[in-house]
């Protein structure tokens, strides 16, 4: 349905009935904002005006509009923001010779502090983070009753304040009476201080409490504070009782960040922990043509193909990379070839993760708790034996070391030993759980 | 409609009705004051679509009745009674006449019908002291932006922080903020228009006491007494002042407030279309020097008595958007902080750190 069109319509008819001053007065900057089941939403520019049209005005409207549309059920009046404001300031000679201070837009609203930027539109979904994409839609659907509370982690650059605040700005779009607040654990460790300073406990634990959506972000740096933890117990409980929604993020499995207390691991547990991977080659793609639509440049396919592949992993460096690769287009304001885009971006690649093959012995033997040095000696000790081809297992996989060089270092092994435990661990994980848990673990303390 | 009241109070209303009426307004009606007599008093309501008033003045109500009277009229009317204890109104045909001792008066009302309801606002309430009100907003509003083009900035931003309500305006070339303490402040968050800040202002001027302020995003309203006013707020974000105000200085001066209000008046004579002054500080010399020069009138120099710190600076601002900041600061000496040529100049009361002023320097 073309709501333009049928506001016009309506407008016209209403116009026959109405004298010309009050049509003047009352209709100018009105439209029609949405239709959804029935319900027609006319925005209008303030209050006395909304006020006055249902009060006076309610009949006529109802009716007009109901001739012009028969799907109609009722008539909802909303407040809209006025048109101006985007324009330019026109440049007077006063401008030129008066310097401007540098007053910047603000994009976080001061209520919520959310940042309205950060919205489903701009959210590229991959597998990378389907999971997580689609337990976010469903607490929009329904907060404070499916997942909750809803624990996201992944490494750093990934999107994860990007989807905990769309999820806000989604529920504070759906749901207008919800009051929804989003902030970083830091935040909430300074209010907790400050309160107890000045001896109001009480108005920290209200101020926190009244919220229907509370967010909170980087989570991991709770481990080490013990009285943070305890208020932020209550104040989950009160929301789970009442079937508030609460999000947090991290970037660490909550069983892997240090110091947490039980009871709040396993309410977190509770609810629905999710992660976020770091982005495969499709979704780097998508992202990047997403940015550069964005910013309305248009790059050679093979730039952009270039790019994708060359940077991995974090989308923020990702990002970064292509700001740069703009950056030089627009300057010169030329297509930049493939080979400019790889000089432009050479000092951006990381080098390949190189790792120590000791430091990665050390890691595994800290953490089986075991010395050292047992890894490399020729021993058959289960557990021992064990944390061996974990070790073997990892550096292959992770950091591609080749067989032989494997063996030579840990005491001399044949490669063909070497393959046998890669293999061995490879076919173990698939059926171990315990030991995929091990692994990953492993793997996280390498990041 | 046929009421007995006492003519100050009257009057009072009808003044302050009256600048509340909408001019040049499509709506003819809009133009007039709703006097509405009901119960055991009179209200008198006035808007222009941006602002409401509604006044209830205590009266003794013969009959009941509702008339639409020109706002402009009425008040001329009002301004030149002679008598001073009682008057009457009474409806007549929809006239209005009003009658005291001496005079008889007969005023032809308007059709009602289309004269709108104002709204009442629900949502956050608090009840403050008039006068913090009306302390703020006086400290910061000549800051704002005229135009329209950007509404944001076209309004006085109210917001709290912890104890402290604060009342910020700017129109990008300077910028005014004051931090006013109030103990259990509500979260608030307003943006009020400009335009209707003059009439806030003088409905509120002179109040003693308590004012309860009301608002949503919409719309914010404050009451007291028998008045109740309303605004429209302007539906945006106010931008991202606080990380513009300079934290550290290069260069400090403090001065007496009078002998620098003196030395920019003189050099306002010789400043140029664009009300160009110029600073000259040399902390080692310990030189403050005011100067303008106009090549039509002639040019003038003012040294200044200062205690001065920090790197020598030269820079040149607009005279009127330092004068403005006189009007806030109510101590005898005021500092000065400076971060170089290009960085905002920063102006406060010695000593008292609620108000703080920016001032842009002029290109050269």
């Amino acid at each position: 349905m073309d709501t333009k069109e049928l506001w016009k319509n309506c407008l016209s008819g209403i116009e026959a009935d109405v004298s010309k001053a009050n049509f003047s007065t009352w209709f100018k900057n009105t439209s029609i904002l949405k239709e959804e089941m029935g319900v027609i939403y006319v925005g209008v520019p303030n209050e006395f005006v909304r006020d006055w049209l249902k009060n006076k005005y309610h009949k006529l409207i109802t009716k007009t509009i109901a001739g012009a549309y028969e799907n109609m059920r009722a008539v909802e009046y909303t407040i809209t923001k006025a048109e101006a404001g985007r324009q330019e300031i026109p440049r007077t000679e006063n401008n030129y010779i008066n310097r401007e201070l540098p007053l910047k837009d603000l994009y976080i609203n001061p209520d919520d502090n959310l940042n309205s930027r950060y919205r489903f539109d701009s959210f590229i979904v991959g597998s990378f983070n389907e999971l997580a994409y689609a337990a976010a839609q469903a607490i929009i659907e329904s907060p404070g009753t499916k997942y909750n509370p809803f624990f996201v982690y992944g490494a750093t650059g990934l999107g994860k304040t990007h989807l905990i605040q769309a999820v806000g700005n989604s529920i504070k779009e759906k749901f207008p009476g919800k009051k929804v607040h989003y902030l970083t654990l830091e935040k909430f460790a300074t209010d907790f201080v400050n309160s107890l300073q000045n001896n109001k406990a009480n108005s920290f634990k209200e101020k926190y409490r009244k919220y229907d959506l509370l967010i909170i972000d980087d989570i991991q740096f709770i481990g080490k504070m013990e009285k943070i933890q305890e208020e932020l117990f209550h104040t989950f409980n009160t929301f789970h009782e009442n079937s508030k929604q609460i999000i947090f993020s991290s970037d660490k499995h909550p069983n892997h960040i240090p110091e947490l207390a039980d009871r709040l691991k396993s309410r977190f547990a509770a609810g629905m922990i999710v992660d976020i991977t770091e982005p495969e080659y499709e979704s780097r793609l998508a992202i990047l043509k997403v940015k550069l639509r964005e910013m309305n440049v248009d790059l050679d396919q093979e730039v952009v193909e270039y790019v994708a592949s060359a940077i991995q992993g974090n989308i923020r460096e990702l990002e970064g990379s292509l700001n740069i690769i703009v950056c030089q287009y627009r300057l010169k304001n030329k297509p930049v070839s493939l080979s400019e885009a790889k000089s432009l971006l050479k000092n951006n690649l990381r080098p390949k993760k190189n790792v120590a093959i000791k430091d990665v012995v050390k890691t595994v033997s800290d953490y089986y708790n075991l010395e050292e040095t047992t890894i490399y000696e020729k021993t058959r000790r289960k557990e021992i034996v064990k944390a061996r081809q974990v070790v073997m297992y990892l550096l292959r996989e992770d950091f591609s070391v080749s067989y032989p060089l494997i063996g030579q270092k840990l005491g001399g092994k044949d490669h063909t030993t070497v393959i046998h435990s890669y293999l061995k661990i490879k076919g173990d994980l698939k059926n171990d759980p315990q030991l995929l848990q091990e692994v990953e673990q492993i793997r996280i303390l390498f990041k | 409609m046929k009421i007995d009241c006492g003519v100050e109070k009257i009057k009072n209303g009808i003044f302050q009705a009256e600048r509340v009426t909408g001019k040049n307004l499509t709506l003819p009606v809009l133009n007039s004051i709703l006097l509405i007599a009901s119960g055991k008093s009179l209200k008198l309501r006035a808007t222009n679509l941006s602002l409401g008033i509604e006044i209830e003045i205590p009266a003794k109500i013969e009959k009941e009745g509702t008339l639409a009277i020109p706002g402009g009229v009425l008040a001329d009317v009002f301004s030149n009674i002679l008598d001073t204890e009682s008057v009457s109104l009474e409806s007549v045909d929809g006239n209005l006449m009003v009658k005291t001792k001496r005079n008889k008066v007969k005023v032809k009302g308007q059709p009602w019908d289309d004269f709108p309801t104002i709204p009442t606002v629900s949502g956050t309430e608090f009840k403050i002291e008039a006068q913090k009100v009306i302390d703020g907003i006086k400290s910061v509003y000549y800051s704002s932006a005229v135009s329209d083009v950007k509404p944001e900035i076209s309004s006085v931003y109210i917001y709290s922080n912890e104890d402290n309500l604060i009342f910020v305006a700017t129109d990008s070339f300077r910028l005014a903020e004051k931090k006013i303490k109030v103990r259990g402040a509500e979260a608030m968050s307003v943006l009020i228009p400009f335009k209707n800040i003059p009439e806030i202002l003088r409905v509120f001027g002179e109040l003693q006491g308590e004012v309860k302020i009301c608002f949503n995003k919409n719309q914010v309203s404050f009451s007291a007494e028998n008045t109740y006013l309303t605004s429209r707020v302007v539906n945006g974000i106010f931008p991202d002042y606080r990380q513009i105000i300079p934290k550290e200085s290069k260069t400090e001066a403090v001065v007496l407030k009078q002998e620098l209000l003196g030395a920019l008046k003189l050099s306002n004579i010789f400043s140029d279309k664009f009300n160009q002054v110029n600073l000259r500080i040399a902390p080692k010399e310990k030189i403050f020097e005011l100067s303008s020069a106009n090549n039509d009138v002639g040019e003038n120099k003012t040294h200044l008595d200062a205690a001065l710190s920090g790197e020598a600076v030269e820079l040149s601002f607009n005279f009127k958007y330092f004068l403005d900041c006189f009007q806030s600061i109510p101590t005898d000496s005021l500092s000065i902080k400076l971060l170089g040529a290009a960085r905002p100049i920063v102006v406060a009361p010695l000593s008292d750190p609620s108000f703080t002023y920016l001032i842009m320097p002029m290109n050269r």
